[in-house]
């Protein structure tokens, strides 16, 4: 793992991050301040002044209707979308506008909407480069694999097997990547995520098109990461029983503006989120039934 | 069956990333190589120094362009270029007294260097417009060699190698230039199957196959694609020396022009691409069919008296050999590494089709 970044000017971070209602490590400076994120791509304002922070230890819950801006909001954390104003500060370090892969080796991991594993390869080394930024490639390594590589690739393996046990992808570890059904790919990417020892974990939907069984075992793996790990996790879901099953507080975006947030169930149950969902007329509707 | 895969188990991890976890593969491979060590005891010396010298030297040459274009994904059509200025770099470091072994990596560091400015594109573009940028590579080099008589000797002249040695052995005669190239092939191939179980070579692959989702993981994309290129780049300004010193002696601009790099992307995609064992197969099909095919119809005229037009003759093996490609690039892309994969993955657990693994 890289360095840890150094702890200053957390009191500013504090100050920075709204007042939050329900988190675990209320006092602990938290993991990611977004304030006041904007980003556009031409005449479009994707997000306009997005502004949340996520405590450590916590499962925060992004939703949104679609287009709302919650892959975007992801992909501006995650490097991929420099801010086009506002700060994002991760550990206490400003890292709006660095470049993805320095993000990712201070201590970020991230799956993406529509999978993003590597084809050609096997499940193992898919995950195995889930630790590329804890071991030391070079040419000259490959060169002198006996002397040089070969005794810190057996140790990443123990790590990564450890993971695969922990994900349960034992009897796949060798197959090719593509060959493996959709639900398993989700799994493996997740499990190339959780190797790299994240910090800070980001899934951009990891449930999606996947049935009420395969979402149950994402959803422990979820807890036990948090649990066995300590990882902090955000995760972009459409489906709300797990929203509201596993998060401890949500943000629903629609338009790029943050329309609600707080506890799942009260946040989720807020009439302007009703109405994001479903239309104004369906939810004044629905409303007058409820009555 | 004949790979005896069944009943083998590993209990180490190191025992399971072996470069060929099957004992039968490595047997396979100790033949192939004490084959190659006792070659100029087994076949006859003009084979040797027309054939398989030659087939040594550009399956390195491929292997190095292999690394470029299967491992990291990055389309190279100027590499006939990369191996020219290793062999003139290497040739006029000999010539100004240097040792061949200085030169050697002399002549591959240059390559490199130059290699990796225009692989620089690589960060900017892809695909045909990659291609493209390489492309200008290989008629800038080739203009620079031709219009300086510093570097060429004057136009249309040939550059001659003195005698040199190679690590206190004299390279003259059939032998000594043979060893070296294998050598430095051997090198090359163990360089290139260490690189399918190293985290370098994860590395690559990764930014061959999607290089956002590598920069997830913390792959710095842009410094894999120089690396790649300047690695490639070195592999082909060696082998450009070994190609002057061992096998042409004498080097002129003409041997270096865009036929040889198409040829060697022929190779590469013929055997198939991030394939060790294809950079051989394409090596040798490249060089060998149109030999073969000459002959098969000389045989034909000759023998059995059908009356074909030397125009005919010396243009049909060139039409087929054309076909090839385009047939393999149509029906298996992967190429004849792949068809060898094919028949040692049923062989693997032949005659139990249904225990696969």
């Amino acid at each position: 793992m890289s360095e840890r970044p150094t702890r200053t000017s957390w009191d500013k971070q504090e100050a920075l991050a709204r007042p939050v209602g329900l988190s675990k490590g209320g006092r602990e400076a938290p993991v990611l301040v977004c304030a006041d994120i904007e980003r556009r791509f031409g005449g479009l304002r994707a997000l306009k002044g997005v502004s949340l922070s996520v405590e450590k230890g916590e499962i925060f819950g992004l939703v949104g209707p679609n287009g709302s801006g919650k892959t975007t909001m992801v992909n501006v954390m995650t490097g991929f979308y420099p801010p086009s104003s506002g700060t994002v500060t991760l550990f206490g370090q400003d890292v709006s506008g660095i470049a993805p892969h320095r993000i990712a080796s201070l201590g970020v991991a991230r799956t993406f909407q529509n999978l993003a594993l590597f084809k050609g390869m096997s499940v193992l080394d898919n995950i195995m480069l889930g630790r590329h930024t804890a071991m030391r490639p070079s040419a000259l390594g490959t060169f002198f694999y006996w002397w040089w590589s070969q005794r810190e690739e057996l140790a990443h393996r123990r790590v990564v097997e450890e993971t695969i046990e922990f994900m349960q992808l034992e009897d796949i570890r060798n197959e090719p990547v593509e060959v493996i059904p959709i639900g398993l790919q989700k799994r493996v990417e997740l499990a190339r995520a959780l190797v790299a020892e994240p910090r800070f974990l980001i899934l951009d939907e990891p449930m999606a098109g996947m049935n009420q069984e395969e979402k149950e075992y994402i959803a422990r793996f979820i807890l036990d990461a948090r649990e066995e790990r300590n990882t902090t996790i955000l995760i972009i879901e459409h489906h709300m029983d797990v929203v509201t099953a596993i998060c401890d507080r949500v943000v629903v975006l629609s338009y790029g503006e943050i329309i609600a947030e707080g506890e799942p169930r009260a946040a989720i149950a807020d009439p302007a989120v009703v109405k994001a969902y479903i239309g104004e007329r369906a939810a004044r509707r629905q409303a007058g039934a409820a009555a | 069956m004949f790979y005896r895969r069944a009943g083998i188990r590993h209990t180490r991890y190191q025992d399971e990333r072996q470069i060929w976890p099957l004992p039968f593969d490595r047997r396979l491979a100790l033949l192939i190589f004490l084959l190659a060590i006792f070659a100029p005891l087994l076949i006859d010396r003009l084979y040797l120094v027309s054939y398989l010298l030659p087939w040594v030297i550009w399956s390195t040459a491929a292997l190095g362009l292999n690394f470029l274009m299967g491992g990291a994904g990055q389309i190279h059509l100027g590499y006939g270029a990369v191996i020219a200025i290793g062999a003139y770099a290497s040739v006029h470091m000999v010539r100004a007294g240097l040792p061949f072994e200085l030169a050697m990596i002399g002549g591959g560091l240059l390559s490199a260097a130059v290699g990796m400015i225009f692989g620089a594109t690589a960060l900017r573009v892809k695909g045909l417009y990659l291609a493209m940028a390489t492309l200008a590579m290989q008629y800038i080099v080739d203009f620079v060699i031709i219009q300086f008589p510093a570097i060429s000797g004057g136009t249309q002249a040939t550059l001659q190698v003195p005698r040199v040695s190679f690590l206190g052995v004299e390279v003259t005669g059939d032998l000594a230039p043979y060893y070296v190239a294998l050598l430095i092939c051997l090198l090359v191939t163990l360089f290139m199957l260490n690189l399918r179980r190293s985290s370098f070579g994860r590395a690559l692959a990764a930014v061959r196959e999607k290089d956002y989702a590598a920069a997830v993981i913390g792959v710095n994309t842009f410094r894999y694609k120089l690396l790649a290129f300047w690695v490639s780049s070195f592999i082909g300004g060696v082998v450009g020396s070994v190609l002057a010193v061992c096998y042409y002696r004498a080097i002129s601009p003409d041997q270096f022009h865009l036929d040889l790099s198409i040829q060697l992307v022929a190779m590469v995609i013929v055997g198939g691409l991030g394939s060790v064992l294809g950079s051989f197969f394409g090596a040798a099909l490249i060089l060998f069919a149109p030999i073969l095919l000459n002959q098969f119809f000389g045989f034909a005229a000759s023998e059995l008296g059908m009356t074909i037009s030397t125009d005919l003759r010396s243009h049909v093996p060139l039409m087929l050999y054309g076909a090839m490609i385009v047939g393999f690039l149509l029906w298996e892309p992967l190429g004849l590494a792949k068809i060898y994969a094919n028949l040692r993955n049923y062989f693997l657990v032949w005659p139990f089709r249904h225990a696969r693994q």
